[in-house]
């Protein structure tokens, strides 16, 4: 166990300087200067230009600019934005909790459709519920969220005056953007929960249960849900990236706080320090929901233990 | 009972009256999670929307007369040559956290601005040939330049040299922007990045320019919030989430005008106007009359109304029309004319000679790179002017990129054509675009004459002077057919009708938040 755990941890902080690294050097790639970025509107003069490429570091050699890139992670410094003045992680750890409640809320939300729909649809096979349950979740995955997003604006915002179109804070703002993102989610995990189901309910344990007169209710929450829902949590934590992408766009139509806009602007004006600490909080995040989905993928299948 | 119960009506009534007081909460909506706030360091004009609000500048400009009022210094001199300029500031002036307002404050928050390590993206560019302050006593203080330059007044109208509160600024280091302090009408409450900003009224203010109306803010709060997604912000007005949206799309625009609740307030942005600089140093254009011809083949009336529902002045020149210098002149050039654009065209013998549609010379197809940015309207724009050309038989290869993509391609030169707008209100502006220096030397034009007028109006104080110098300028550059203008910028800022008083600045983006009032 205890050898399980070091190769886990090691293997950690392999994949975070991998990341660490993919996020350097795809800004390196990337066309276009940062300091030119930053000054061409200001009518700065092309010295003026290069003395701030020099303040930035990017005049030095690219092996001195990551080595010295490395030992400030490894000091736990993400420098300062270049775009903003302030220290990145102060800026991220500002926008996580609306990015971690929006992420939660969604595939809370997402997980509980995805497996009802996926549920009904195999329990009612080839019947309407089942082109219902189906149709839907086909909907959530095709449909981009900047336009359902829009549309529940209109009609629950706009039209019916439930929930407010914009901000963050308290629960009736989660509201809408979660189910928008969950939305989008449920469609994977119904079409796998609906395989699942009806590969489970063929299987000889489920004949017996039922030939010894136990009810359906319990085969199907005891006996049919667990090892069928197992997959699918593997599927929602490998979903995540999904989710951070999707939440950018969640987070701008619903006018919400979050890293999600905060990256897209730091790619924008190529202020790599704030792109190379969301890269690095989104690399930790995928290590721990692939933990979180292990441990919780063994919980409920015991075969897995 | 009752006797109470009516003594309370009608002190309710009188406390609520009938007049207008102050009082009363309205949410802002803003277009961009700003690109950080401080308006020392900070660039973005979203930031100057709530912040005009938050601090004084020491000169305010009178949008109607282009004229500078006294503002946080009560008048001003200009040495014989231009370099000196000394100001005379307003006693009892204090900042939102108890510290005078001083000339050693000047000083501290000029020698902010100008330092390397704030790293100004702004601020610093402002100041021009800036070089040092000089406190004379506690009042009157001594701007020296290392030569003269024109726009200097216009940039200390402008919050981006705003004066902050030094205690402030040294208590807060790099946080300041998110603890501001400064003499204004609001006091900046809380910042919270990429959800809301919050502006609270500050009742001592008693030191406002003669262009605001009101000696204290009528309002008791402002909210400002961020809506990124265009198609969102008019759809947030109307559910009453905000009262003030700035940039509505323009086909919303037209729908929330005809609505009894809402109104549009058009704002005409100064600077320059949204316009294709063609690449004079690239063939085929480095031939004149093909770049005639495609300001001759453009219909920009088609893409006004098309693109911008008629909501924004057709572009004439390099300037908006607001802008102080603009030359009205410009208007007569180019009129759209396709039978002379192909004149031209065949002239220069650019020729369909195997008919399939696109010019051709020497086995050359006529056809040009147009590299488009995703913001401004700039790819329908180009679209637009991809099919009207090609009805001219000119082809066009338009590609969107990001900003520093596009500043990379306009560096090395490999655009035939590239879209841009900026605004500023002093027509010093021009230099950033038309001088052979310029880092938005888009056109690739060297023309030492316009380099001598570009560089000669920023020198003169005369306005007369400055306004025929850059008359010429805009001919010239017409004459010379550097860019293509297609329109001026306007702000649409949808407004709740229950707000009422929103006026705007010499700049257009930011309004003077003391004399809004709410409908009762």
């Amino acid at each position: 166990m205890l050898g399980y755990g070091l190769r886990r941890l090691l293997g950690a902080v392999l994949v975070l300087w991998l990341a660490a690294t993919l996020a350097f050097g795809a800004m390196q790639l990337t066309p276009g200067d940062p300091a030119q970025t930053l000054l061409a509107a200001s009518g700065a003069s092309a010295e003026e230009v290069a003395r701030r490429r020099a303040q930035l570091g990017l005049d030095d050699p690219l092996p001195v600019q990551y080595a010295r890139y490395l030992a400030d992670l490894a000091r736990g410094d993400l420098g300062v934005s270049w775009l903003h003045g302030r220290s990145v992680g102060r800026m991220i750890l500002e926008q996580l909790p609306a990015t971690a409640e929006l992420a939660l809320a969604a595939t809370a939300f997402g997980t509980l459709l995805g497996v009802a729909l996926g549920l009904l649809a195999a329990l009612y096979r080839e019947t309407w519920i089942d082109t219902l349950a189906t149709g839907l979740a086909v909907l959530g995955l095709s449909t981009p969220v900047f336009w359902s997003g829009l549309l529940a604006i209109l009609l629950f915002s706009l039209r019916l005056g439930w929930f407010p179109s914009a901000g963050s804070g308290d629960l009736r703002h989660l509201v809408l953007p979660a189910a928008i993102l969950g939305f989008a989610l449920s469609g994977s995990v119904a079409r796998l929960v609906r395989a699942q189901v009806i590969e489970v309910l063929r299987m000889p344990f489920v004949m017996a249960a039922l030939a010894r007169g136990l009810p359906l209710r319990r085969i199907l929450l005891l006996h049919v849900l667990r090892p069928a829902v197992g997959p699918a949590v593997t599927v929602v934590a490998l979903q995540l990236g999904f989710l951070l992408s999707g939440a950018v766009v969640t987070e701008s139509v619903f006018a919400r706080q979050g890293l999600g806009r905060l990256a897209v602007q730091a790619i924008l004006w190529r202020d790599l320090p704030v792109v190379r600490g969301v890269v690095l909080v989104g690399a930790l995040a995928y290590l721990l929901t692939s933990l979180l989905a292990d441990l919780l993928q063994a919980w409920l299948d015991p075969r897995l233990r | 009972m009752r006797r109470l119960l009516i003594f309370l009506m009608v002190a309710a009534a009188l406390a609520t009256g009938c007049t207008p007081r102050p009082g009363g909460h309205i949410v802002y909506g803003l277009t961009l999670a700003p690109s950080g706030i401080d308006p020392h360091i900070n660039a973005s004009s979203e930031l100057g929307i709530p912040l005009t609000s938050v601090y004084d500048t020491l000169v305010y400009q009178d949008p109607k007369t282009g004229e500078f009022v006294p503002g946080l210094a009560q008048k001003w001199e200009v040495s014989e040559d231009g370099k000196v300029y000394t100001f005379y500031l307003r006693r009892g002036v204090k900042f939102h956290d108890g510290t005078p307002f001083n000339a050693e404050a000047v000083r501290f928050n000029l020698e902010r601005i100008t330092s390397p390590d704030l790293a100004s993206q702004k601020a610093r560019f402002m100041l021009g040939p800036y070089e040092r302050t000089e406190v004379v006593d506690e009042y009157t203080v001594r701007i020296v330049l290392k030569e003269p330059f024109a726009p200097l007044l216009d940039s200390l109208s402008q919050v981006y040299l705003a004066m902050a509160s030094p205690t402030a600024v040294q208590k807060w280091g790099s946080e300041y922007q998110l603890h501001q302090v400064g003499t204004g009408p609001f006091i900046f409450v809380e910042y919270v990045p990429g959800d809301h900003l919050l502006l609270r009224r500050n009742s001592d203010y008693a030191w406002g320019p003669p262009v605001y109306q009101h000696k204290t803010a009528q309002l008791e709060e402002v909210e400002f919030r961020f809506f990124t997604d265009p198609a969102t912000r008019s759809p947030a007005l109307e559910s009453g989430e905000a009262d003030v949206m700035g940039e509505i799309p323009p086909q919303d625009a037209a729908r929330l005008q005809g609505s009894k609740d809402f109104r549009i307030e058009s704002v005409a942005i100064p600077g320059v106007s949204l316009m294709l600089f063609m690449n004079t140093a690239r063939p085929p254009l480095d031939d004149i009359r093909v770049r005639q011809a495609l300001l001759f083949g453009t219909d920009r009336k088609a893409i006004i109304s098309a693109v911008f529902r008629d909501t924004s002045p057709l572009a004439c020149g390099p300037l908006t029309a607001v802008t102080f210098g603009y030359n009205p002149m410009v208007c007569e050039f180019y009129p759209y004319n396709p039978d002379q654009a192909a004149g031209l065209l065949e002239q220069a013998g650019w020729k369909d000679t195997d008919g399939d549609g696109v010019r051709d010379k020497d086995g050359q197809l006529l056809a040009l790179d147009l590299y488009l940015m995703g913001w401004g309207y700039m790819p329908e724009v180009g679209q637009l002017v991809a099919d009207q050309w090609s009805r001219l038989g000119v082809r066009v290869n338009s590609q969107v990129v990001s900003y520093p993509e596009a500043l990379k391609i306009a560096q090395e030169g490999r655009h035939h054509l590239m879209p841009f707008t900026l605004s500023g209100s002093d027509p010093d502006i021009l230099r950033k675009f038309f001088h052979s220096q310029a880092g938005f030397n888009w056109a690739k034009v060297n023309d030492p004459e316009m380099d001598g007028w570009l560089e000669e109006a920023a020198r003169l104080s005369d306005r007369d002077q400055r306004a025929d110098l850059y008359s010429r300028v805009q001919t010239r550059v017409m004459e010379s057919a550097l860019v293509i203008p297609i329109r001026d910028y306007v702000n649409l800022n949808g407004v709740n009708n229950r707000v009422q008083g929103l006026r705007f600045d010499a700049q257009g983006w930011f309004p003077w938040l003391i004399d809004v009032t709410l409908a009762r």
